[in-house]
């Protein structure tokens, strides 16, 4: 072309580029979001705990909109793994691969967990666990790629044996479901309740998904404990505390909970009043930040957060002030790196990474259901409160000091 | 003694609800020779209705009439529209129907109710405790087993002393000879589908108050129903019955004396009937 | 189908396998895997569904045994992945075994329920050995080994994939020789009528027996090509569920016709991938595609096809 005309192009060409560089840039940040993968059981079974996780992550979304990290909007990316583990795996990898997630979480079953987690070496991706607490995971299933922010089984039978150890009652009976979780953390219990110097009279594992507790209650009145332990999941729990109340053994046996889950209290109601537990995040925790964050989450979802809604928040709130001090969301090693040792003001108190096992140190609460007029259900009261290095197993074990 | 008498309400009070699931699937076997899969999900209906029946007329005496047959009628509905068309083939598509369609029905309650369990408390008179033999024992369990006792004596004398009973029967025994002989065989099937779903419904409503109604109590239960139908006998009203006594009595006292084993025993004899007695204790010998 | 329309779309489905790997994304190669080696798993499962009459509802008990076989054997002595295929198929082949004898002394309702027993058994057993078998938790990082000792390393996804696909073709013919054989032919009678088989004086035990545990194996060998895969065993995968599953993608299908439960499965995985990405209720629409496959197709997709073909003929 000639020269004059080269130059008109040119000119032009020119300040086009100018004026259109600011827009280019701007819809670049825009394509340019940071991904989170959440493969969630959604459907199923388990599916009141997935949609936890997925709360959460829509009020969290919400909150960080305006500001994004480091400047980029954050994108979530549900699916739904019902609760499989082999689903899971296939998810997470579609996360990764098609999506280009870096950071897998929302992860319900401990199953899941151990498949999912097992795979992120492999693909250089960071797993946050804010609702698995089976102790293998930062145990012996260790891998550098796995962090959890949630309290794990150990620690949540941790706080409430350091409640009982001084509390009045000394005959315990144990009721685990017959499943990981559920042998492991009476196992756990009784060892601490007998290094208290107290009793265990009685254990027994009942299948997962046992409809009748009939018999379970028989025995444990016979075997007149003051105290019985109870690590059932979610469903079980409930229909355990319907019947046991039903068969008014509750007043003469405290029932004592692992986890003590705001489900729980809004499907059994009042029969559960007086049951003290371990709590992850109980939402009654009375600081200026959680006393906020209930009021935004009740605001958007019409419920009170229970605990995987609470931790989850906690989480990605971490893992977003983690990247910030990287300062890049695609080295995973430097967010890793980032992530080892730091410190986080949570809602439920202070939080700190340890490096050796990626466990998160945080405070332990032992908690008991009271009635509140103020809730339309039964509400976690906190008992007691320990310091995290009380509450925290040895680094990548599942034991005690 | 107290314990033996708490012991045995366990036991009766299990096999009621066992009964009331299990007899409707054995009914439907024997009579459509189909494989109800779909059997425990109106289990769970009965329980997600009677929630929504006594949440909005605070009504449970109410509910627990007006729940069973609304549950039948989704049960026809679905039989007139899917499984009447395909009587005619190989019992495996009969069979893979029901396993379709406890999958839509199962995912629509997801839908409707949101995955959270809902809570049925009972009525006032059946709440509480009375003394038997000096323990407490709860007053909902005692009506459990009085429910069940009058639903098997009132079905039993339906199917003995009625004639629209001895026209079921017929079917079962030989369905194109009842259909010579008149009876309009497509509608018995409806209406036979149809019951008994109401009775898995009545199951389930009346277990809502004592086990709360959740996603999966269908799948839960279904096994139970299938071990109780084939140690009573696959289309035997009455087997249902005696199955539902043996397997509660059976899980009462096995969660008491061996609960991790109660349930591989529970199969072992499953096993052990349908290999060297397939017809169960009061089935027909094919 | 004239011979030599099934020859051609033959030989094009084997070139779309072995050319597929270069065209897909990362991620769709490894739900190919996946659906490779359910295809598997269900066509074993027609095996005795389809050509002998046998309806299973615990055929999944056998995909686990496979795959808790292949990741035991894994992870302790880490051999190359033939050896693992062999451990787990021959794992659910034994087991196979008396539980076959037992079952296939009933027939009919009473079979499947046996089946359904003996797998809940198993799964049972599964779900308590924890110190075997990890129990709920399951066994995760089961390694990819090499091919032979001293061989190339599958841990690439396309050299699995290979091996995959290698192996389903394989089993497809030789399940294939399989039904045409006298034996073959003879379980097709039993399904015909098994009361005439008997009557013309022949057993028909040995036979339902025999072709009960080979479907074992090659179920047992799907479930071991999925450990390493997955890189873990757990004892979902032999819940009856799954068994249900597996009888679904049969029909889906076209039961008795061996491609076709390797095709349903792979439809059923698809469609249930696909709907799980934009509702958490897909379970309602996989149900109701399913019933009205039931209803209105009950040759299953290979049937509608071959209607099709025969229709354009």
């Amino acid at each position: 072309m000639r020269r004059r005309e080269f130059l008109k192009v040119a000119a032009t060409g020119g300040l086009g580029a100018s004026l259109g560089v600011p827009v280019y840039l701007r819809q670049a940040w825009a394509q340019n979001p940071i991904k989170i993968g959440m493969p969630a059981a959604l459907s199923g079974g388990n599916a009141q705990y997935g949609i936890q996780a997925k709360r959460a992550a829509e009020l969290f979304a919400k909150d960080i909109k305006a500001k994004g990290i480091l400047g980029r909007p954050v994108e979530f990316i549900y699916e739904d793994t019902a609760g499989d583990p082999a689903t899971a795996v296939r998810k997470a990898q579609k996360l990764v691969e098609k999506d280009g997630v870096k950071f897998l979480t929302g992860v319900v079953l401990s199953s899941e967990a151990l498949a999912v987690s097992a795979k992120c070496p492999e693909w250089k991706v960071i797993f946050m666990s804010t609702i698995n607490g089976a102790g293998a995971l930062t145990a012996k299933s260790f891998n550098r790629y796995f962090f959890r922010v949630n309290t794990s089984g150990p620690m949540g039978a941790r706080a409430i044996s350091l409640y009982l150890a001084e509390a009045p009652l000394k005959r315990f009976f144990a009721l685990g479901s017959d499943y990981a979780w559920g042998r492991d953390s009476v196992m756990s219990f009784e060892s601490q309740i007998t290094a208290a110097k107290k009793e265990v009279v009685g254990k027994d594992f009942p299948p997962v998904g046992t409809k009748d507790f009939a018999s379970y209650i028989a025995k444990v009145r016979q075997s007149r404990a003051q105290g019985c332990y109870l690590a059932l999941p979610g469903q079980d729990a409930t229909i355990f505390l319907k019947q046991a109340h039903q068969f008014g053994i509750t007043r003469e046996v405290k029932p004592i909970m692992e986890i003590v889950e705001l489900e729980n209290m809004k499907t059994v109601g009042e029969a559960m009043v007086g049951t003290i537990g371990s709590s992850r995040y109980p939402f009654t925790v009375d600081t200026p930040k959680n006393r906020d964050f209930v009021k935004r989450f009740h605001d958007m979802h019409g419920t009170y957060p229970d605990m995987f809604d609470g931790e989850t928040y906690e989480g990605l709130e971490w893992l977003a002030q983690v990247i910030q001090k990287a300062d890049t969301a695609e080295d995973v090693d430097k967010v890793i790196e980032a992530w080892e040792g730091s410190s986080y003001e949570g809602l439920e108190g202070p939080f700190l990474m340890r490096k050796c096992d990626h466990q998160a140190v945080q405070l332990g609460f032992v908690v008991e259901v009271v009635k509140d007029p103020k809730y339309p259900h039964p509400v976690p009261k906190i008992l007691a409160t320990y310091p995290g290095d009380k509450v925290t197993p040895k680094c990548r074990t599942e034991e005690f000091a | 003694m107290a314990f033996v008498a708490e012991q045995l309400l366990n036991a009766l009070a299990l096999a009621a609800l066992l009964f009331l699931v299990s007899a409707g699937l054995s009914l439907v076997f024997g009579i459509l020779r189909v494989v109800n899969f779909a059997h425990g999900v109106f289990y769970m209906l009965g329980a997600y209705f009677a929630f929504t029946a006594v949440t909005v007329s605070g009504q449970f005496w109410l509910s627990l009439l007006l729940v069973p047959p609304v549950v039948g009628i989704v049960g026809a509905l679905l039989e007139a529209s899917t499984l009447r068309f395909i009587y005619r083939r190989p019992p495996i598509y009969q069979l893979l129907l029901t396993f379709g369609l406890a999958l839509i029905l199962e995912e629509s309650v997801h839908v409707l109710y949101g995955p959270t369990a809902k809570g049925v408390d009972p009525p006032a008179l059946l709440q509480g405790s009375v003394q038997v033999l000096g323990a407490a024992y709860p007053r909902y369990r005692l009506f459990l087993v009085v429910l069940g006792v009058a639903v098997g004596v009132a079905v039993w004398l339906f199917l003995t002393r009625t004639r629209a009973g001895l026209v079921v029967r017929a079917v079962a025994q030989n369905s194109e000879m009842a259909d010579c002989l008149g009876a309009d065989v497509p509608r018995v099937r409806t209406l036979v589908f149809g019951a008994a779903c109401a009775l898995a419904g009545l199951g389930g409503a009346a277990a809502a108050p004592m086990t709360t109604a959740y996603l999966g109590m269908g799948v839960g239960v279904i096994v139970d129903a299938f071990v109780v139908v084939v140690i009573g006998g696959l289309g035997s009203f009455g087997g249902s019955m005696a199955g539902s006594l043996i397997v509660g009595a059976a899980q009462t006292w096995g969660a008491f004396y061996l609960p991790e084993t109660a349930m591989v025993i529970m199969y072992a004899v499953m096993g052990g009937i349908l290999i060297f007695r397939p017809w169960g204790l009061f089935g027909q010998e094919e | 189908m004239t011979l030599a329309r099934t020859r051609a779309l033959a030989l094009a489905a084997l070139a779309a396998l072995a050319l597929l790997p270069w065209v897909l994304a990362r991620h769709q190669l490894s739900i190919l895997v996946d659906l490779l080696i359910f295809g598997l798993f269900a066509m074993s499962l027609d095996l005795i569904m389809g050509y002998t009459g046998m309806v299973s509802f615990g055929h999944a008990a056998y995909f686990g045994l496979g795959a808790y076989g292949s990741a035991l054997v894994l992870i302790h002595f880490e051999p190359p992945i033939p050896v693992a295929l062999l451990a787990g198929a021959l794992l659910a082949g034994v087991v196979a075994a008396p539980v076959g004898w037992f079952s296939t002394r009933a027939t009919g309702i009473y079979f499947a329920m046996l089946t359904l027993a003996f797998a809940q058994l198993l799964y049972t057993v599964a779900y308590k050995w924890r110190d075997l078998t990890g129990g709920s938790d399951g066994i995760a990082g089961v390694p990819k080994t090499t091919l032979f000792w001293g061989g190339p390393s599958l841990a690439e996804r396309r050299t699995f994939y290979y091996l995959v696909a290698v192996i389903v073709v394989l089993s497809l013919l030789a399940c294939h020789a399989l039904v045409r054989s006298p034996f073959g032919r003879a379980l097709q009678a039993i399904r015909e009528n098994e009361h005439r088989f008997v009557s013309l004086g022949r057993d028909s035990r040995p036979f339902k027996l025999v072709v009960f545990v080979i479907a074992a194996a090659f179920a047992g060998l799907a479930g071991a090509l999925f450990a390493p895969f997955r890189g873990f065993a757990s004892p979902e995968v032999m819940f009856w569920v799954l068994s249900g599953q597996g009888l679904m993608m049969v029909i889906t299908g076209g039961i008795g016709t061996l491609v076709g439960p390797l095709i349903g499965a792979m439809v059923f995985l698809l469609v249930q991938e696909i709907l799980s990405s934009y509702t958490e209720h897909w379970m309602i629409f996989t149900g109701a595609v399913f019933v009205l496959i039931v209803i209105f197709l009950p040759g299953g997709v290979v049937g509608a096809a071959r209607r099709w073909f025969e229709a354009r003929a």
